[in-house]
């Protein structure tokens, strides 16, 4: 009776490439930390090609080297998150995780405003705009992401962000033009920078998991 | 009654009224899950089956719990998918979490549930098929092909890396039934080469994510290849032709000349030849007429033989001048000669190394014969010694072993020619010799006996080596035979030594006895003083000088001295002859009997080793 049921039983660890109607109950932890690796790269790209793309059309080339003026601070620099590599070496696996999660739960907001303000501007590229776009949709796939494997890894419950409209960017009058650009431009480049933060971390978490004692 | 059968059909209908409607009403069957599929990883579609309805109308429901929850969600659109699916859209479709999904079919009976599947999104991905697949053909120097360009389906976004996608061409010729499939990755683009021109092909193109469904083949693109030359055929054809003209070409020139080409290549080989020999005779078989043409009648020379003649001319002779006296004189002589292989006018294939000396050559040969006869004994070493100069020529080898101590010359300085004359006339005057005499030369090698002419003969020293004085004790006469061959041949040479040449001007020359005739006469001949060199000058002959003649005693006999001139110069080296002892030796007296009889046999020539000393007739004794 047991072999029968054993054989019957479903396999918790699933191998990849099973058909559709696989009798996987669950994705393995690897390969939900590959996808969200891989999610977390394709945002940085994305992220990053309309940076440039925004760059070259809206920012007067003088000011394009500002980035990190007083006035244009990245939103995230008040988060406790690791940001030199003895930081990141010492913190723990769980912390990582963490880090990563408040970081995409703060852009989420930002990149939504940033869609609005950018459908103000005149002659912005479809391309453009769909990629921003793009971009948003994604960091809210990526929260999720890193909302299961949170559960999975620390097997901790959290919560999704709910989405508001309300956002700490929301006005109600434009600004001016060049100020605006130059806002949208602030975001932009600050979440390049940091999703491609949450990418390394990632990467950390999952080198960590492999090989434990050679990871940078 | 009425009661009984009421009852009856009541209960019947009871019976068969369920049973006519117990096939509809049932719990509808299961319903199966068949396939989920989703064309761009962020939405899906799951299709399902009913299983039999059970009669009634059946609604069926989906419901599915995402991994992570327990909370059991229903099925947000069951239309846009079409019948019996259910839609997930992008909100509710999920990357990091499985699904758990189950159909439900109720109908009034109840419901039935499938068997709950799961899914991960990532791995029911199917796109739709690449779409604006174009084909266009292009020329790559007379060798068209299909350059196929298509894009992925407009769903997929590929761009971000969403999705990668590979791709797969297939080609088959309209009339054809199996396609040709290529695998051509990631690219958009695609080159299909080697067509068959003229041809019309059918082109489909279908993608596949990396871990997925391949999607269906696109809708057939068609495309008509054009007529084109292949212009590497024309080429060979070409090839083909020409050298088929040249080989025509040249086949009729062999065939035109193949007579003379047949000459060319495969020379008539030259048989055997004799003079006066008829094949036709020998056919007819008729063995008589065939001898007689071979014979010569005056064989062996008769005493018809002017022999003083013979001698006159030897002697007055002088080179190069006298040459041809000699050759004029001699050619008298030959009336009765043997046939002569070598001829001057000799028309025969055989006739190699037969040239006009060779005609005195016979005549001395004849001459010597008769001496032959006469004198039955003769030494090896003398022969021997005679022999030697013919070895110079390297001919002498192929003569008879009399003339064994042949090799111990070197190679000859003399004219190639003058050699193979004295050879021939050695050979000849040995051919004539009587078997006997030859038997006599082998056999009495040690024979003491002297000639009456006792002479010892120069011999030839081909190289460079002084003729030196054969032992009296050798055959002088077959060897003054041989000399005299030797002689009359090196007349005939150009660079003949000087013997024969003028004797009387040189004082150096020598004079040997070339026979003794039937009257006693001994007819002396200069004996060509060896010089073996091409170049030699007849005027100085190495080696010894002739014996001078001291004088004539009562027996008939005459003395010659033999001059010590260059007593160191006899470089005749024929220490293996026995005759060849010391060189240039004065001995002296070659002491020559008048009679024939005598003289090979009995008397004892004193003479110098190596020299031999000519016995002359009193007419010769002017000469030394």
């Amino acid at each position: 009776l047991w072999p029968y049921l054993l054989t019957v039983s479903i396999p918790l660890d699933c191998r990849e490439e099973q058909s559709s109607l696989s009798r996987c109950p669950s994705i393995s932890q690897e390969k939900l930390l590959d996808r969200v690796i891989q999610h977390a790269e394709l945002i940085y790209r994305v992220s990053e090609e309309s940076c440039s793309l925004f760059e070259e059309m809206f920012v007067p080339f003088p000011l394009q080297l500002q980035r990190n003026q007083a006035g244009y601070a990245c939103i995230t620099k008040a988060l406790p998150i690791p940001s030199s590599k003895s930081e990141i070496q010492q913190i723990s696996d769980k912390w990582l995780l963490h880090s990563v999660l408040m970081l995409v739960q703060s852009w989420i907001e930002p990149l939504v405003y940033l869609q609005t303000t950018m459908d103000r501007y005149d002659g912005a590229p479809e391309m453009l705009l769909n990629k921003t776009k793009w971009v948003s949709e994604k960091l809210i796939g990526l929260e999720q992401g890193v909302v299961v494997l949170i559960k999975k890894m620390l097997d901790e419950g959290m919560m999704t962000t709910t989405y508001s409209e309300q956002g700490l960017f929301q006005y109600d009058v434009p600004p001016e033009m060049l100020e605006s650009v130059m806002r949208d431009y602030t975001i932009l480049s600050c979440f390049k920078k940091d999703a491609h933060k949450m990418e390394i971390l990632l990467k950390l978490l999952k080198c960590r998991q492999t090989d434990t004692y050679n990871c940078a | 009654m009425k009661k009984v059968v009421e009852v009856f059909l009541l209960f019947l209908l009871l019976v068969f009224t369920p049973h006519a409607k117990g096939t509809g009403n049932s719990p509808p069957g299961k319903p199966t899950l068949n396939r989920c599929r989703s064309p761009e990883k962020e939405t899906f579609t799951c299709w399902w089956e009913p299983g039999s309805d059970g009669g009634l109308p059946t609604t069926f429901a989906l419901y599915y719990r995402k991994e992570t929850s327990e909370t059991v969600y229903e099925c947000p659109d069951y239309h846009t998918a079409g019948k019996n699916s259910c839609f997930f859209n992008k909100n509710d479709t999920s990357i990091w979490v499985n699904y758990n999904i189950t159909v439900v079919a109720t109908n009034a009976l109840g419901s039935t549930f499938s068997d709950p599947v799961d899914i991960d999104v990532v791995y029911i991905v199917k796109p739709n098929p690449p779409e604006r697949v174009t084909v266009i053909v292009l020329e790559d120097k007379s060798w068209p092909f299909l350059r196929v360009s298509w894009e992925p389906p407009h769903k997929a976004d590929t761009r971000s890396g969403w999705i990668t996608l590979v791709y797969q061409i297939r080609v088959k010729l309209e009339q054809e039934k199996d396609w040709e499939t290529h695998h051509a990755g990631q690219q958009k683009m695609f080159n299909v080469f080697s067509l068959r021109s003229g041809g019309t092909y059918l082109v489909q193109v279908r993608c596949k994510p990396d871990h997925g469904f391949w999607s269906e083949w696109s809708s057939t693109s068609y495309v008509k290849v054009p007529d084109y030359f292949h212009r590497e055929k024309s080429v060979w054809i070409l090839i083909m032709v020409f050298s088929a003209f040249i080989f025509l070409i040249l086949t009729w020139l062999l065939h035109m000349n193949s007579h003379s080409l047949k000459h060319c290549i495969l020379p008539p080989v030259p048989g055997p030849k004799i003079k006066g020999f008829d094949n036709q005779l020998l056919k007819n078989g008729k063995s008589e007429e065939l001898f007689s043409a071979l014979v010569v009648s005056d064989f062996p020379p008769t005493t018809s033989y002017n022999y003083e003649d013979l001698l006159v001319e030897y002697l007055e002779v002088n080179v190069p001048e006298e040459q041809e006296l000699m050759l004029e004189e001699n050619k008298d002589l030959h009336d009765g000669c043997l046939k002569s292989e070598c001829s001057t006018s000799d028309s025969d294939s055989g006739r190699g190394s037969c040239d006009s000396h060779t005609l005195l050559m016979d005549k001395c040969g004849e001459a010597k014969e008769e001496e032959r006869q006469t004198d039955q004994e003769r030494m090896g070493t003398e022969a021997e010694d005679m022999v030697s100069p013919d070895m110079s020529s390297g001919r002498v080898k192929t003569w008879p072993s009399v003339f064994s101590p042949l090799p111990q010359y070197s190679s000859n300085t003399l004219d190639e020619q003058s050699s193979l004359e004295m050879a021939k006339q050695h050979y000849l005057s040995d051919s004539q010799f009587l078997p006997s005499s030859t038997s006599s030369y082998l056999t009495q090698p040690g024979h003491g006996t002297k000639e009456a002419l006792g002479p010892s003969y120069w011999e030839f020293c081909l190289s460079n080596k002084q003729p030196h004085l054969l032992h009296p004790q050798t055959q002088a006469r077959q060897q003054l035979q041989a000399h005299s061959d030797v002689d009359i041949s090196s007349i005939g040479r150009k660079q003949a030594p000087a013997g024969l040449q003028s004797p009387l001007l040189r004082p150096t020359e020598y004079v040997e006895v070339q026979r003794v005739n039937e009257e006693d006469m001994v007819h002396l001949q200069p004996v060509v003083s060896g010089c073996g060199q091409n170049n030699c000058s007849p005027q100085m002959p190495q080696g010894e000088d002739y014996s001078k003649v001291k004088g004539v005693d009562s027996d008939n006999v005459l003395l010659l001295q033999r001059n010590m001139m260059e007593e160191d110069r006899c470089p005749c080296e024929h220490q293996e002859t026995n005759g060849v002892k010391e060189n240039c030796y004065t001995s002296s007296t070659v002491t020559t009997t008048q009679k024939p009889t005598a003289m090979p046999v009995q008397d004892e020539m004193v003479l110098g080793m190596n020299g031999y000393v000519d016995t002359a007739t009193m007419c010769i004794l002017p000469t030394y």
